[in-house]
């Protein structure tokens, strides 16, 4: 018995060795995730549990976007509607029905899925600019049927009186942070599947894609109810942090907020996105902070994206990789910048070459 | 778990440190960067000033001066900013109270975050009857909320049919129609839903006739076909309720158009200095409540409204109640001998405070009682460049409502 | 009632149009989404408001400082923030966000959330079929007229149009032809900043300057030049009237559903493009083969 133990936690830490801590990228995902589970026991400031939950919600959205738009090349300047609609629907069912929250969850992950199949629907004969133009209208047109309807979403002051999915901030703040876990981790074990394959062939080159024998409308369907989905459980969970959705889920400056950390991250990587997040979110609300520059906070946003833009115009992580790993030249697998030698193959690794990302270049 | 337990009492010694300091921490949030916030500050610094000019609060025999920390919610922009805003003033500015806020939505979520505190709200912008209905619906949870301005959007509404029956009197004598048409002209949004249901029961009962419902955006940037098919209609009045910049927009397109018709409703733009700019000098004799102007609807009135004139050189709009807000806590701080918001709530629901605007009681919603000599707010008329109050006629200041030339 | 809207429709058309043919032409000839192209209308509105009502300074002189700064502004820009990282489209998208946020806080710290009015250059109203239209509006109908002649007249009677029309058509021949297609694609987005600015200068007097007034007409630009078909002229010009006359119609037929008319403009664009993926007048090339 303890023997098996013994081996099954070797093997674990032999895994974690090879795998995870040979590659900087790796160790910093698992730090990061590590130190989103402990904070709360190392700081409970109800402040910061707040702010850091947010930053989860906003970072599963952001992530959620990148499926969409990185990987598939549906760029979604409307990806609000996806967010707003998980929202209101979760509120609306947890409050109306009366039944348990989570359900409400799961009916606002549900509506978004639906949202996401009927505009990927809608925008499948659509191609570049379009799309993204197109998109942007959604959201609105549905701002205005709920206006249409008051009595029923609460006109501009949404639907209020939700409860919390659990009583104590701490509570709360795990539901967010395991919520965002999941749904980052599982958006990126699709992207980095056959699956996520297939989307990056539909980006590069539909025509050809389809040549293959690939169903690219289905694909793309797909695309559209996955990211649709993992937006709408964040709307969901966000909607009951808040207590409430409003209107304000569904705005442009929202929608572009989200294209915003997307390409700040580094796009077609999922973990750019989360990171743009957050590193952007916090930095953004610690800003407001301060009693004698608060009300800059949006202009000191802008100008540090506008000006981190100009530096690593392909986004944030994509540059940091870049830095500190490389990529053997011969069986293509990432080591750390500083090696001399391929980890797995031995071959010989140029110093200083450090070649971009095979796939996905920005057109 | 200990961690946690451990936690909650620090907190807990934390809070009560706080209530055995000198002074009493008030955080006055509000869209800084905005009008309404701006007003949100200026009430708040001038009782302030005010209080501690007189030594400050005394509470069981000691004194204790007000400080107010400034917190810009950036409300108008993002809603979650709002709330993060309002849990930074509780838990790291250690505000005793919280006043303010604007935007419906966004007070609504800054409510729920103030109750988890159980921290006194004063509300000093948001008309949303859906506040007080929290009250009562879980007196628990909500009782901290209080609202100080405006009235609640059906007791506006009370106001607006007082008003209108005022003005379809002097339109029956001095323009010779017997039943004046109106034209409703509203934002298509909650808190406007009652008064637009009530403006359409009861003014054919008022004899007046309703020629139609125009329902625009309260962002919408033109209203020349919903201005023209009320010109068609042949409307002598257009009774507004506009919150947003669309009010402008109002005022300044029935300039433009020469429209013979009379404006008068609720038009929040139009309760600013700013709006006969904003309207390039066209809104002339366009109406609209209002809460403060140099008459005397309470004693305080006429003073306060000189000193914020002076000391910030334009009129105060309703966001300026924050300085109602502090001198109500400070009424009733006085009155409890506590700083404790369990113990003064009760006493808030039973007082009656003599306000700048208003003469405050509460209701079981904890929203000021209407009634004409308690709270009601002011009509006032644009006359050439000027914000003419016109409205209760009885009180001492209140000058006549005019009608277009011609 | 039936010319109500006609007139209401036109007049409205008239001032999409002027705002979505500059952003067509930027799309059509530097495939730029210039999100920022409503921010620059707005910016000269601001520049308008404080020569004239602050500076007292003449109208019409006002009205062209106003134009000129703006389109240099926007050149200065072009130069510092897009050229750098033209090669990545993500990344010019976001500048031109960026951009059009810069510009809105900078406008909001310095002028404060007020509401903003200016006066009309003309006052009065005439009377057209016995709908009564504001003198400023007609004024505004003739400017849109005039500029969009002139853009017309730009692009295909002279040489310049000549090269902006070949860039747009395929960028890398033209490149290959000799044509600076650097230069090319400058030309052209101070020719569309130029246009902004110009209807941002015509329509301030009728509308509220405002820190977020680029935001609403960006939506209704995007999608008159969606509809129209991106990158066409003729588009543009059709797209603005189709959608000016869908929101008259939605007032005039429901009054009740006024504020829905932003809402039924999208999804009669929503429509269209179901039928016609690429706008009523664009040209499918675009990663076709």
């Amino acid at each position: 018995m303890t023997g098996s133990a013994t081996f099954l936690a070797r093997r674990a830490w032999a895994n974690l060795r090879g795998e995870v801590l040979v590659l900087p990228s790796r160790t910093l995902a698992l730090a990061w995730a590590g130190a989103g589970l402990l904070l709360p026991l190392v700081w409970a400031d109800p402040y910061v549990l707040r702010v850091a939950a947010m930053t989860c919600i906003f970072a599963a959205v952001a992530a959620s976007w990148d499926l969409l738009a990185g990987y598939a090349g549906q760029i979604n300047f409307g990806h609000a509607l996806f967010f707003g609609s998980g929202a209101y629907a979760s509120a609306l069912v947890s409050l109306r029905l009366d039944v348990s929250p989570w359900i409400g969850v799961a009916a606002g992950a549900a509506m978004a899925a639906g949202l996401g199949l009927g505009v990927g629907l809608l925008c499948l004969r659509l191609r570049g600019s379009y799309l993204s133009l197109a998109t942007l209208a959604f959201p609105l047109i549905l701002i205005g049927v709920l206006f249409a309807f008051p009595e029923f979403s609460g006109g501009e002051l949404g639907v209020t009186g939700v409860r919390p999915l659990a009583a104590s901030r701490v509570g709360n703040y795990y539901i967010a942070a395991v919520g965002m876990l999941a749904l980052v981790f599982g958006l990126w074990s699709i992207a980095d599947s056959r699956f996520g394959l297939v989307l990056h062939a539909i980006r590069d080159d539909e025509v050809a894609a389809r040549a293959s024998g690939i169903n690219t409308a289905r694909y793309k369907l797909a695309a559209f109810a996955i990211s649709a989905f993992a937006a709408g459980v964040a709307g969901a969970l966000y909607a009951h942090f808040m207590r409430g959705a409003g209107p304000s889920t569904l705005e442009t400056a929202l929608s572009f907020q989200v294209v915003i950390w997307g390409i700040f991250g580094g796009v077609a990587t999922i973990y750019g996105p989360v990171a743009a997040v957050f590193v952007l979110y916090p930095l953004t609300e610690w800003l407001g902070s301060f009693k004698a520059f608060g009300e800059l906070r949006l202009l000191i946003f802008a100008a540090i994206v506008l000006l981190v833009l100009l530096f690593m115009p392909r986004g944030l992580t994509p540059w940091v990789r870049d830095k500190v790993e490389t990529q053997c030249p011969r069986c293509k697998q990432r080591n750390v910048a500083w090696r001399a030698r391929c980890r797995l193959c031995d071959a010989a690794l140029e110093v200083g070459t450090a070649p971009g990302r095979p796939g996905h270049r920005p057109r | 778990m200990v961690r946690f337990i451990a936690l909650a009492v620090t907190a807990a010694v934390a809070a009560s440190a706080a209530l055995a300091q000198d002074a009493i921490k008030i955080a006055v949030l509000g869209p800084m960067a905005f009008v309404q916030g701006e007003n949100h500050w200026a009430g708040a610094e001038l009782a302030r000033d005010e209080i501690n000019a007189a030594g400050g609060v005394s509470i069981g025999g000691k004194k204790a001066k007000v400080e107010i920390i400034r917190v810009d919610t950036n409300e108008i922009q993002s809603v979650p900013d709002a709330t993060n805003a309002m849990e930074r003033a509780i838990t790291r500015d250690k505000a005793d109270y919280v006043i303010g806020g604007f935007r419906s939505e966004a007070v609504l979520a800054m409510q729920e975050v103030a109750m988890d505190y159980k921290k006194l709200f004063l509300g000093c912008g948001a008309a949303d009857a859906k506040l007080g209905a929290n009250v009562q619906r879980d007196y628990a949870r909500y009782k901290y909320w209080f609202r100080v301005t405006p009235l609640n959007s059906p007791d506006l509404g009370k106001t607006l049919f007082a008003v209108l029956g005022d003005i379809a009197g002097q339109i029956r004598r001095d323009l010779k129609k017997e039943t004046p048409k109106v034209a409703i002209l509203s934002e298509k949004v909650m808190w406007t839903e009652a008064i637009v249901k009530a403006a359409q029961a009861n003014l054919p009962k008022m004899k007046m006739e309703v020629v139609g419902l125009w329902q625009p955006s309260p962002t919408a940037t033109d209203v020349t076909a919903e201005l023209s098919a009320i010109d068609r209609a042949g409307a002598d009045v257009v009774f507004t309720a506009l919150s947003g910049p669309v009010g402008i927009v109002v005022g300044r397109q029935m300039g433009e158009r020469k429209m013979k018709a009379v404006a008068f409703g609720i038009n929040v733009e139009a309760q600013k200095d700013a709006f006969w700019q904003a309207t390039a000098g066209k809104a002339n004799y366009l109406a609209t409540l209002d809460t403060y102007g140099e008459v005397e609807m309470t004693p305080k009135m006429i003073p306060f409204v000189k000193a914020f004139k002076e000391r910030f050189h334009r009129s105060p709009t309703y966001n300026a109640g924050t300085y109602d807000a502090i001198q109500l806590l400070k009424q009733v701080i006085e009155q409890a001998g506590t700083t404790d918001a369990d113990k003064l709530v009760p006493i808030i629901e039973k007082t009656t405070f003599v306000g700048t605007g208003a003469i405050l009681e509460y209701d079981k919603a904890h929203d000021p009682i209407w009634g004409i000599g308690k709270d009601t707010g002011i009509a006032v008329q644009w006359q050439d460049g000027k914000k003419v109050p016109f409205w209760p006629g009885q009180v001492k200041g209140m000058k006549p409502f005019k009608f277009p030339a011609g | 009632m039936l010319q109500d809207i006609l007139v209401t429709g036109l007049v409205n058309g008239g001032v999409y149009a002027l705002l979505a043919t500059g952003f067509s032409l930027v799309f059509g000839v530097a495939r730029i989404v210039n999100i920022a192209h409503t921010a620059f209308y707005m910016l000269a509105a601001y520049c308008l408001y404080t020569l004239l009502v602050l500076g007292g300074m003449r109208g019409p002189l006002a009205a062209v400082l106003s134009v000129v700064a703006v389109t240099a502004l926007s050149v200065a820009c072009y130069r510092l923030v897009i050229e750098p990282v033209r090669q990545h489209e993500s990344a010019v998208l976001i500048a031109t966000i960026a951009l059009a946020l810069i510009f809105q806080e900078v406008m909001l710290i310095a002028y404060g959330g007020n509401y903003l009015g200016i006066p009309s250059a003309v006052d009065g109203v005439v009377d057209v079929a016995g709908v009564s239209i504001p003198l400023q509006r007609v004024l505004i109908l003739a400017a849109a007229a005039a500029m969009l002649s002139a853009t017309w007249a730009l692009l295909y009677r002279t040489r310049l149009g000549l090269a902006i029309r070949a860039t747009a058509n395929d960028l890398e021949v033209a490149n290959l032809m000799g044509m600076n297609v650097e230069r090319v694609a400058m030309l052209t987005v101070a020719i569309s900043v130029a246009l902004a600015a110009i209807a941002g200068v015509a329509v301030a007097p009728v509308f509220v300057v405002d820190p977020f007034m680029w935001l609403g007409p960006l939506v209704t630009v995007l999608a008159v030049v969606v509809l129209g078909g991106l990158g066409s002229l003729k588009g543009s010009l059709l797209g603005a009237l189709v959608i000016g006359y869908v929101e008259a119609i939605t007032v005039f037929a429901l009054p009740q559903g006024a504020f829905l008319k932003g809402a039924v403009a999208l999804s009669i664009m929503v429509g269209v493009l179901l039928v016609r993926p690429e706008g009523l007048f664009g040209v499918a090339f675009e990663e076709e083969r």
